[in-house]
């Protein structure tokens, strides 16, 4: 095998506008690594070939990877909707989610494998925004597998440095005076904007609020429209 | 161990100097900020990634900044606030002679 | 003072790539083995320990790599300091693994 781990040559597949695809070059600027269909394969492997030393080893057992898997893909932004709507129409149930956000999600029947869920509250007078400078923390026992360019390095490096302007890139420009707060999820605590209830949707049940409801302005790069 | 800061106690990120895997950036060490809340205590991040669960666990704060005393030429809102959380050992209370810190920031 | 290459919050840096991109299922596995091995009943591969595998691997790994690959490099390298399996038990895994992958090119008539 390749110094890099590719050991054939490939054609570089151009279908992403941002991000470079994966280059050998290493480019130190290099926006998202995504590796092409021969580092896709590589990675097909590579991982072939640890699952089945652990399996000789008897330390996996190829059934558990199976069910693992089924269980991380199982969350999304289906259950962080279903938190949000809640915390809109039940006030009782927003203060416990501030309180103590683990305690409250598991009353909806949503575990949380994380230390501590910390859910942060959008007002008039307050924006929040949720990153990971040092790696790619994120609620995934929520809200599932964080998007690729949260993992990015221009996402982790410039969230906390110039947040605005990182907002701008996602089309969102906050109003005057609105206090920006940036978590950077270093540690043990996971978090979740509760964005506010967009205007208009009074007469909305919680099944519908909860269809409002976009991962994006659960991590703080957006806001609902009023309906 | 117990915890040595509560909120509203203004501290500043001591700058370890240590090898290996921790989880203070950079970019808050020297930096004076307000404790926001006590976040519980954990094993050390610092230990655990080499094996070592013996413990003590160590408590951990929620800390917040003003992005302008982060960051010089910072261009949003005066207001606005970076909130991270860091673990007891590498807080001092703010208006002590800094023992750890060996540079400048 | 000590800085990780990983430890970039405040580094200079461009756009930000708004892309969607799909997780594939050799990326689930990735996840799902490092649950399984971080679990109580194993406790070999803890978050912290993979962190530290992908913060010393290397800067030139850390930014050539897809975050998934990162992983599992990490994972691997981690497992062979704890004398899980070998280096080459490693090596001939993955020998096997992609022959099974990559069929040998068939021999000119």
């Amino acid at each position: 095998m390749s110094a890099d781990g590719h050991p054939y040559d490939h054609d570089h597949d151009h279908s992403q506008d941002h991000a470079h695809d994966h280059a050998h070059g290493h480019d130190a600027h290099e926006p998202l690594v995504i590796e092409d269909e021969a580092g896709n394969i590589e990675g097909q492997i590579l991982v072939a070939a640890l699952q089945a030393l652990l399996v000789e080893r008897n330390l996996v057992a190829p059934g558990e990877v199976r069910r693992e898997i089924e269980r991380i893909e199982s969350p999304g932004v289906h259950l962080g909707a279903k938190i949000v709507a809640r915390a809109w129409i039940d006030d009782d149930f927003r203060r416990r989610l501030l309180a103590d956000g683990k305690s409250a999600v598991a009353e909806l029947g949503i575990g949380v494998g994380e230390a501590q869920l910390i859910v942060v509250e959008n007002d008039p007078a307050t924006h929040n925004l949720v990153c990971c400078t040092l790696c790619s923390c994120y609620p995934r026992s929520i809200l599932g597998q964080p998007p690729a360019w949260y993992i990015s390095k221009a996402y982790r490096a410039r969230a906390v440095r110039e947040p605005r302007a990182v907002l701008k890139e996602f089309g969102l420009e906050l109003p005057a005076g609105v206090q920006l707060v940036v978590h950077d999820s270093n540690a043990d605590m996971r978090y979740l904007v509760l964005p506010q209830r967009p205007e208009g949707t009074d007469d909305l049940d919680e099944a519908a609020l909860a269809d409002l409801v976009t991962r994006d302005c659960m991590i703080g790069v957006a806001v609902l429209p009023a309906a | 161990m117990k915890p040595r800061f509560d909120a509203g106690d203004r501290v500043r990120v001591l700058d370890l100097g240590k090898a290996g895997h921790v989880r203070t950036p950079f970019y808050v060490r020297h930096r004076v900020g307000t404790v926001m809340h006590r976040a519980g205590a954990f094993l050390n991040p610092e230990d655990l990634a080499v094996g070592r669960v013996c413990g003590p666990v160590v408590p951990l704060y929620r800390v917040g900044f003003a992005m302008v005393e982060l960051w010089p030429d910072y261009a949003g809102d005066p207001a606005d606030m970076l909130a991270i959380e860091l673990y007891d050992h590498w807080l001092e209370a703010d208006g002590l002679p800094s023992q750890s810190d060996g540079e400048a920031p | 003072m000590t800085r990780g290459y990983h430890d970039i919050g405040g580094a200079p840096a461009g756009e930000i790539p708004i892309v969607e991109l799909p997780w594939l299922q050799w990326e689930k596995q990735v996840e799902a083995i490092r649950n399984l091995l971080g679990d109580g009943t194993r406790r070999m591969m803890s978050l912290d320990e993979l962190r530290r595998g992908f913060e010393s691997f290397g800067e030139d790994k850390y930014r050539s790599y897809s975050f998934y690959r990162r992983r599992l490099e990490a994972m691997v390298d981690i497992l062979i300091e704890k004398e899980v399996f070998t280096r080459a038990d490693y090596e001939a895994a993955v020998a096997r693994a992609r022959a099974t992958w990559e069929p040998p090119p068939e021999c000119a008539p």
